[in-house]
């Protein structure tokens, strides 16, 4: 460890922590542009110079390690005069375009501006500009506007360091130098959009999100990504009811500051919905009825085969071995589909490999649940005399195939969903979905990590989400446990019954990047 | 002075290595061989070389930061990317005698223990790549290259590396990241090429002109190369000369000669009997001193004392016709082109600082001009920018504004009224104030 001084405030940090990281320790923010926590340090954006005592030159704060006994100053009359210069250089050529730019309101050009900068300029001569690189689309996802590039060149570390995908490069030199794809074929990535991410200003961004919203109007919510069972940490933005958008939220132990674009490109899907009330053979019922309904056939005659799903929380599949498998005795499996391989890279710069296509496909193995695969689910689904509770219409790709609808021809179904798929066509009672933000969770990650998924919306029209349906369910059987007012109370039943999970609490899993639920760490590296 | 760097000019096929050896080529490699490389290192610091890129930094101290107890390879590494302005000393010297820099580098790399070397050559020196492969071939074949040179067990092989033409890559850091066939843009330093330099080891950059001297230091000792010039500015030096003398060209001079006997008694005067102006010491980016500092010795010291630098020796020499305004223009072109767009305050103050002298000679110049032009200068130099191109253009901008700022207030004074689509595109607060605009304009 190391002890310095900051603008007075002494701090301990590790060797080798540059004065930017030790700076924050303290609470002290130093503007960088070109510098980001997860990619190579080039200290050539110059804004985030500050002084040293006993170095004759002022010197860049992400490119200075820390040294013991160093005094830094952070807001000295030296720093703040090179700030101001450095921001009137990054300025003189950037288009006042603010009003009509998609990045305003997380802009780091217009925050450091208002901070350090000057509150004019002395550029009277042209603008720089791009003809034909204003508004170009350089790949599936990503809009390029050259003309608002400061040349931070995180986009091209991003591809190189993190992506190694090698995509973007800088072309031609000095003052016209320009951010292009290195081959000129389209920016290709599966981890594309996380190029807009770093860009500090508004020269890349994301194609599906432009002009949906204003940053500062969205709501955030802290959630984890539904895409596979990697369990990237992220943000969901949302505005009135309506996702606009995902992204990636720092994890050192998974997701790094990065997801995919699979992933990122999830959150229109949570807005599609096209079942809104619980149905009895078409008919409309109550939630109260539906419960009613759903009872019989747990408790029904036949040997009645429940299909829950691994996107589930770990509080639902507990409700499911509670009262599905252990109170009500019902065979359960958990469908778990490989999906395409998916990967990311975390903190440390170590890819982290995803198993399959489910959020919460080890949850549901730690819970001992019975994890089938798509041919098994068939087989199980097909040889069902009585009759079959899908409790996630998406639990698996084929559950919405015409395919899954034949196999339970004769069959009473009930099923949870918020899209029509042939399977709900057939089904015979429907019980309204909850979607991905409208309810809070823990889920298990690949890398054996509990995780927080917390609710950004309630529930639109009388949806509700599978735990809540379990509750009810739970309370009509006159099962244990006694109807549950929020899933952390189920969470609570889970640290107690679970020895995985023994000492975790809602305040831990907010606060630390996942809590490891595995002796050992897998798919990583 | 005898010349010594350039001794075999005028000799018949003076590139060939049968009229080196004759000249007495060779022997100084031999002879440092058979020393301990630590005392070589020791000789070239008594001797009092200081690097003729630019910097004049102690030859022998650079040389001494290589560390001795490393398992990796160490590299030296020849600039021969000679892009100033008004530089052309390295040009001649493979011209003339390739062999010596080849002596040269043989001797450095013995002395740091380096077993691989490069000449980095810029692009454009395309028949001086051709001399240098050619006088290579001719080592190898006499055995001055390769496995166990002449016996002593050690190795060396050369390789030239032709740059692609940036200027930016006469920077040691770039340099090295070109020769690993990067984009050439300077490195941050620290870690220093001494201690991480080309393929992450240890390296060395020398100039061409630092390695020519080198062979002679060690044939004849460092007395003897420290008793030319003056006190810490010992040796000999080649002064390009190009502008307004009767005879421009590289000459050969001790260290310590006054710009007023290169001009004068070497060069022929100012051509067509006009008057001397002003004169750049030290290649174009060294700040341009008035006629009147003509007396001046030529060294490191006293040039710097007088404001500017002895570079790489380019002295640019100026009559009394010459504009100053579209002289500094000139010079803000050349560097807005050549900067590597990498860090901010060079990106885009030397395009910013060009953008400023065109308008002011097109005659649309404002009174605070100047200031904004003083204002890049101070804030694109001193360390703001990773490597020095920086202060290579802001030097001039000072140079030119300090000794004929009179110059440029004529031009601004004798102007035509801005065209208002040159305003920007929002009003910012004080607008009016700063920009002096009228109400009607």
């Amino acid at each position: 460890m190391v002890t310095l001084t900051i603008d007075g405030n002494e701090v301990q940090v590790a060797e080798g922590t540059n004065l930017v990281e030790a700076a924050a320790r303290v609470g002290i923010e130093i503007p960088t542009y070109c510098y980001h926590p997860g990619l190579s340090v080039v200290g050539q954006c110059r804004i985030c110079f500050v002084e040293v005592e006993g170095m004759p030159r002022l010197v860049t704060a992400c490119s200075t390690p820390v040294r013991d006994g160093m005094v830094v100053l952070t807001g000295s009359e030296r720093v703040r005069e090179a700030r101001a210069a450095v921001m009137e250089f990054l300025l003189e050529n950037h288009p006042l375009d603010c009003p009509v730019c998609d990045q305003a309101g997380e802009c780091f050009l217009q925050d450091y501006s208002v901070q350090h900068g000057l509150d004019t300029t002395h550029m009277v001569d042209e603008r720089r500009t791009y003809p034909g690189l204003e508004r170009r689309l350089i790949g599936p996802h990503v809009i390029q506007n050259q003309n608002r590039c400061i040349h931070c060149t995180r986009c091209i570390r991003f591809t190189r360091e993190i992506a190694e995908t090698y995509d973007l490069a800088m072309k031609s030199r000095g003052n016209h130098s320009y951010i292009d794809t290195f081959d000129g074929g389209p920016l290709e990535s599966p981890f594309s959009a996380c190029v807009a991410d770093v860009c500090p200003v508004g020269a890349l961004t994301v194609k599906e999100f432009r002009f949906r919203a204003r940053v500062w109007h969205l709501d955030e919510t802290e959630s984890i990504c539904p895409g596979c069972s990697i369990g990237c940490n992220i943000v969901i933005g949302h505005l009135k009811g309506t996702v606009h958008r995902f992204v990636p939220r720092h994890n050192p132990e998974i997701n790094g500051w990065w997801m995919c674009d699979y992933g990122r490109f999830l959150s229109e899907s949570l807005n599609a919905r096209d079942i809104d009330t619980p149905r009895y053979n078409g008919e409309e019922l109550s939630w109260r009825q539906a419960v009613d309904t759903l009872k019989e056939m747990v408790a029904g005659a036949g040997a009645t085969r429940v299909v829950a799903s691994a996107n589930m929380s770990n509080e639902g599949l507990l409700l499911v071995r509670k009262v599905l498998l252990e109170h009500a005795g019902l065979e359960v499996v958990v469908p778990v589909d490989e999906g395409e391989a998916r990967k990311i890279k975390n903190g440390r710069k170590e890819w982290v490999h995803g198993v399959d296509a489910h959020p919460n496909s080890t949850g549901a193995r730690l819970l001992g649940l019975k994890v089938v695969d798509g041919a098994e689910l068939e087989s199980f689904v097909m040889t069902s005399s009585g009759p079959v509770i899908v409790l996630d219409s998406k639990a698996h790709p084929w559950l919405a195939t015409e395919a899954a609808a034949q196999a339970v021809a004769n069959q009473q179904v009930a099923i949870c969903a918020r899209i029509t798929t042939p399977l709900v066509r057939k089904a015979a009672l429907v019980l309204p979905a909850a979607s991905w933000i409208e309810m809070e969770g823990t889920y298990t990650s690949s890398t054996g990590r509990a995780q927080l998924a917390r609710r950004g919306l309630y529930p639109r029209s009388s949806a509700r989400p599978v735990w809540e349906i379990l509750t009810l369910l739970a309370a009509a059987l006159d099962a244990e446990p006694a109807p549950a007012v929020n899933p952390r109370a189920v969470f609570e039943a889970l640290v107690e019954e679970i020895p995985a999970f023994a000492g975790m609490t809602y305040r831990r899993l907010a606060t630390e990047p996942g809590i490891p639920v595995l002796e050992e760490v897998p798919n990583v590296g | 002075m005898e010349p010594i760097l350039l001794r075999a000019r005028g000799e018949e096929s003076s590139r060939s290595i049968s009229t080196y050896l004759k000249l007495g080529g060779y022997k100084a490699f031999g002879k440092a061989l058979a020393m301990d490389p630590a005392a070589v290192v020791a000789e070239v610091k008594e001797a009092g070389l200081r690097g003729r890129g630019g910097a004049g930094f102690p030859t022998g101290v650079k040389w001494g930061f290589v560390p001795a107890d490393t398992d990796k390879p160490k590299y030296l590494v020849c600039n021969a990317d000679e892009s100033e302005p008004g530089t052309f000393k390295d040009r001649e010297i493979i011209h003339v005698d390739p062999h010596m820099l080849l002596e040269g580098i043989m001797i450095a790399s013995y002395a740091i223990g380096s077993h691989a070397a490069y000449i980095y050559i810029r692009g454009e020196f395309w028949l001086e790549a051709q001399y240098l492969e050619q006088a290579i071939a001719e080592a190898y074949d006499k055995g001055y290259l390769g496995r166990n040179i002449l016996d002593s067990g050690f190795d060396l092989d050369i390789t030239v590396h032709r740059g692609a033409g940036a200027y930016i890559c006469g920077e040691e850091t770039a340099l090295i990241e070109s020769i690993e066939g990067k984009r050439g843009q300077p490195r941050l330093k620290p870690p220093f090429p001494a201690v991480v330099g080309l393929f992450g080891c240890p390296t060395v950059v020398n100039n061409v002109e630092t390695l020519a001297c080198v062979p002679h230091i060690i044939d004849r000792g460092a007395e003897w190369f420290a008793a030319i010039g003056k006190p810490r500015n010992t040796g000999p030096k080649l002064f390009c000369v190009s502008g307004h003398v009767a005879r421009p060209g590289v000459y050969e001079l001790p260290l310590g000669v006054t710009f007023e006997e290169i001009i004068n008694t070497h060069c022929g005067g100012i051509r067509d009997g006009k008057k001397l102006k002003a004169f750049i010491p030290g290649g174009s980016s060294a700040p341009v001193l008035p006629a009147d500092k003509v007396g001046i010795g030529a060294t490191f010291d006293e040039v710097a004392e007088a404001g500017s630098m002895l570079g790489s020796g380019g002295l640019i020499v100026m009559d009394e016709t010459v504009d100053m305004v579209w002289t500094l223009e000139n010079l803000l072109k050349f560097y807005a082109h050549e900067s590597c767009g990498q860090c901010t305050p060079c990106r885009e103050g030397s395009d910013w600082a060009l953008d400023v002298v065109r308008r002011i000679r097109q005659g649309h110049g404002r009174t605070e001009d100047l200031e904004t032009l003083r204002r890049i200068a101070r804030y694109a130099s001193q360390g703001m920018t990773i490597c020095p191109l920086g202060d290579a253009f802001c030097g001039p901008i000072t140079g030119f504004l300090d000794h004929f700022g009179h110059e440029f207030e004529a031009a601004i004074a004798a102007a035509r009224p801005l065209p208002p689509k040159k305003r920007p595109i929002l009003p910012v607060r004080s607008e009016r104030a700063m920009f002096g605009l009228e109400e009607n304009s």
